[in-house]
């Protein structure tokens, strides 16, 4: 069934004083002008300014918990990633830019760590597959987005400059367990079956 | 006396030329940037000192100067070479008509505060902005590109057109004030206009109390049909938006001096802002009584302050507020065309020659005709 289809009234043609020109500049004018003075004033006296710019690299925005910045590697309190290097992220990874080479600790509770772990962020799209992917929380999608450089080598990011403290990526984290929490909620049966 | 003159011309230069038209560029960014709620420029520093943001200008002319100076292939060198210069002297040199001050008496010398004083002062003013009409026709010929041309063509229409306008709509002016002479017609402006006068015109007298109201007797309130006419012809010679169809940004990338690049393109840009000087000028000169102080004439200020203080000391005085008031006005104008400028909406091309061959021209031509009118009623 079609919604309510409202007609709304426009007025087509221009009243004699748009035609005029003068009032309608005069309208424009005072708007601009208002705000022109409470900007002055707002500048002079410090207070009251209704401009919104953010003075980019000195003052930053608090990105949002679902923001997609760079991977990096949860860092356990002894200092040690998280990673088992199962592969899984290496697998999920749309761009190949995930390189693990898995290591053994004999005798150890978790005996996989990753020797190597690399990201070559040249070619990481920020898709978060990879953090999806993870079955230990260990890779996560920090809120890091500053990462230019001048050449292609140092854009592929070792181990040691990935891992991040765990503390750190708290909120991400919580984010993450909230949504999958979320997700495994079951569904509401619906009321109209879905052809 | 030569010294005089070259001590008035080298005033105009450095004040307007080097000391107001690189801070009219600060001033639009920042008044854009107060208008649209932004902070505007304020980053170009030396050693951490921004002087909010003042330093641009230099900045700009500095990185302008460095940059290489293109002449396009196939383009005529030396018509390229010369349309920059034509465009940007004559807003300089129209300057030099513009009274910044009365004419003062120390002693024997008597010193006007003009650089010339032409008896055709305003013809002046008019002819030497039409020649700047050549510099966009030659800059856009001469760059051998069909956008240039096109924008050449627009500007040679839109101000040959307005120049008309222009014209026509100061007539009423120089009905009212009888002269074309500046320092005249703001002489006649220093004086108050009686509100109620009109009434002895009817053969009525005007009771005591009433004759109290007055104004300045300013060109706007002779002729306000006549300031707003005037001013949107002027604004519309110096194409900034508007009326900025010869430059055209969507329509013709940069118009007429699209293949200018490095000190030439910074001459038809610094062009530009010194035109808002004049016309700002021109505008508060003829409408807005020049250097003339509302309700306090010249008389007034060196025969009261001269009583106690001193004839010369007084006049000096006199200089100087004179001057103050006269570019006070000249920043409430200037003020007000970047008001207008980042106001309004620009013009679509027939628009800009309708508002002016269907709109202003008739205008204007009934403007002298109610003003002649009222003249012959008034004056018989």
């Amino acid at each position: 069934m079609p919604g309510k289809v409202i007609k709304v009234k426009r007025q087509e043609q221009l009243g004699f004083s748009e035609r005029l020109y003068l009032p309608a500049i005069v309208k424009g004018l005072m708007i601009t002008g208002r705000h022109f003075f409470r900007n002055l004033r707002g500048f002079v006296t410090g207070k009251n300014r209704t401009d919104f710019v953010v003075q980019y690299p000195e003052e930053r925005v608090d990105y949002p918990d679902a923001f997609r910045g760079m991977p990096v590697l949860v860092e356990l309190e002894n200092g040690e990633p998280r990673c088992v290097a199962c592969g899984l992220c290496e697998f999920a990874c749309p761009t190949d830019c995930i390189s693990i080479i898995p290591g053994e600790i004999e005798g150890a509770r978790i005996e996989r760590y990753p020797e190597v772990f690399d990201i070559d962020m040249s070619r990481c799209m920020f898709c978060g597959l990879c953090e999806e992917a993870c079955p230990e929380e260990a890779i996560v999608m920090s809120r890091e987005v500053e990462i230019g450089s001048y050449d292609r080598p140092s854009m592929v990011f070792k181990k040691e400059q990935l891992l991040v403290p765990e503390p750190l990526l708290k909120r991400r984290l919580d984010f993450l367990r909230a949504e999958y929490e979320r997700q495994d909620e079951p569904r509401k049966p619906r009321t109209e079956s879905q052809s | 006396m030569p010294i005089e003159e070259i001590c008035k011309t080298l005033f105009i230069i450095l004040v307007i030329v080097a000391g107001l038209a690189p801070i009219i560029t600060w001033i639009e960014r920042k008044q854009s940037a107060l208008m649209q709620d932004r902070i505007g420029a304020n980053r170009a520093d030396i050693g951490g000192i921004t002087v909010l943001g003042l330093l641009h200008p230099m900045a700009d002319v500095l990185k302008l100067m460095t940059k290489e100076d293109v002449v396009p292939q196939g383009a005529n060198r030396m018509m390229h070479m010369l349309a920059p210069l034509i465009a940007a002297l004559p807003a300089i040199i129209a300057f030099g008509v513009i009274p910044w001050g009365g004419i003062y008496s120390f002693g024997d010398t008597t010193i006007k505060m003009v650089a010339a004083d032409p008896d055709w002062g305003l013809l002046y003013i008019f002819a030497i902005g039409s020649i700047a009409t050549y510099g966009a026709i030659m800059a856009g010929w001469a760059s051998n590109n069909n956008w240039s041309l096109l924008g050449g063509l627009r500007a040679s229409a839109q101000m040959i057109s307005y120049e008309v306008t222009l014209g026509l709509s100061v007539v009423g002016i120089f009905m009212v004030f009888e002269t074309l002479k500046l320092t005249d017609m703001v002489m006649a402006q220093d004086t108050t206009l009686r509100v109620f006068g009109f009434i002895e015109v009817f053969g009525g007298t005007v009771p005591a109390f009433l004759d109290w109201v007055r104004l300045p007797a300013w060109g706007i309130f002779y002729q306000p049909l006549g300031f707003v006419m005037f001013l949107t012809a002027m604004m519309a010679e110096n194409k900034r938006p508007p009326f900025d169809a010869p430059e055209g940004e969507s329509e013709l990338i940069a118009g007429y001096f699209l293949e200018y690049s490095g000190m030439r393109f910074g001459l038809f840009y610094m062009s530009e802002f010194i035109e808002v000087i004049v016309i700002a000028g021109v505008v508060s000169t003829i409408f807005l009584g020049g250097w003339a102080i509302p309700f306090l004439d010249q008389a007034t200020i060196i025969g009261g302050i001269g009583s106690f203080m001193g004839e010369g000391f007084a006049t000096g005085l006199c200089v100087i507020l004179h001057f103050m008031t006269f570019m006070l006005k000249l920043i409430v104008m200037i003020w007000l065309q970047m008001l207008l400028r980042w106001t309004l909406p620009r013009f679509r091309y027939d628009q800009v020659m309708n508002l002016c061959w269907k709109g202003l021209l008739p205008l204007s031509i009934a403007n002298i005709l109610i003003t002649g009118a009222v003249m012959l009623l008034v004056r018989g």
